[in-house]
């Protein structure tokens, strides 16, 4: 079981389903990071770059024909982030269920 | 962390499970798969109706062979499309199984196709069944295998 470790880094919207989105896949290009999280190029490269900076994912430019494509991969550092991040998020949801189990189980 | 109450929390944790969900999707064979597959239902449903023996088995073993070749990097549902490759945790186990399982149908669907043209005294039944099992590889399998996918996700 991960432990839990609430991350900063991860912790905003944008960033969050960056990680969960590249956590369920072997690596993603970044057309489709775009599409799916809506965003603007530069606003996705500066997400991109600000979690490669931390270690979180790896990004390569591959060559296709005459144009570049950039594929984006979460590390083993980033995983384990993540997964510490999910249930650190877990842990405060359960927290918040605890009085009222407490109080139904009394 | 202290900031963030647990309604918040519970919303992340649902944007996790969406991003997930969304890469999920993206299980399934591309579609060139699905129009070879067709192609080649088309060709031995001809091969086999209006070719001599040896040909039909010749045929029969090449396309075994190239589904084989093609099915050990395609069959994991994990490269449908050009611009991700899902995780094997993602992925799982099932999309290899229900393929197979689809073409299988599918063989017994063209067989008995076949029989029930040859009994009503058509002309090359065996063309018209191959046609038949073509069509619905062809324009269905994407949609078939999705269907699929997501009834087993649901059980």
């Amino acid at each position: 079981m991960t432990a839990p470790g609430f991350d900063e880094l991860i912790h905003p919207s944008t960033r969050l389903r960056l990680m969960a989105t590249l956590a369920a896949a072997d690596w993603a290009e970044f057309s489709y990071l775009k599409d799916r999280l809506e965003l603007s190029d530069s606003a996705l490269s500066k997400q991109l770059a600000a979690l490669e900076e931390a270690g979180y994912i790896d990004t390569e430019r591959r060559l296709d024909g005459s144009r570049h494509r950039l594929r984006a991969r979460i590390t083993a550092t980033g995983r384990d982030a993540f997964d510490g991040h999910v249930a650190a998020l877990e842990a405060i949801v359960a927290a918040g269920r605890e009085p009222h189990s407490t109080r139904s189980s009394s | 962390m202290e900031h963030i109450t647990p309604g918040q929390a519970g919303a992340a944790l649902e944007a996790v499970e969406d991003a997930r969900a969304r890469v999920a999707d993206e299980v399934g064979l591309p579609r060139g798969y699905w129009w070879a597959m067709a192609a080649g239902w088309l060709a031995l449903g001809a091969i086999g109706d209006l070719a001599p023996p040896w040909l039909v088995m010749a045929a029969t073993l090449v396309f075994g062979v190239a589904h084989a070749t093609l099915a050990s990097r395609l069959l994991a549902g994990r490269r449908r499309t050009q611009r991700l490759q899902v995780s094997a945790v993602v992925a799982g186990r099932r999309t290899a199984v229900i393929v197979v399982g689809i073409l299988v149908g599918l063989v017994a669907i063209t067989i008995g196709a076949g029989l029930a043209l040859y009994a009503d005294g058509a002309h090359h039944p065996g063309l018209w069944a191959g046609v038949l099992g073509a069509a619905v590889i062809g324009f269905g399998g994407p949609e078939i295998l999705r269907v699929l996918l997501r009834g087993r996700a649901r059980t």
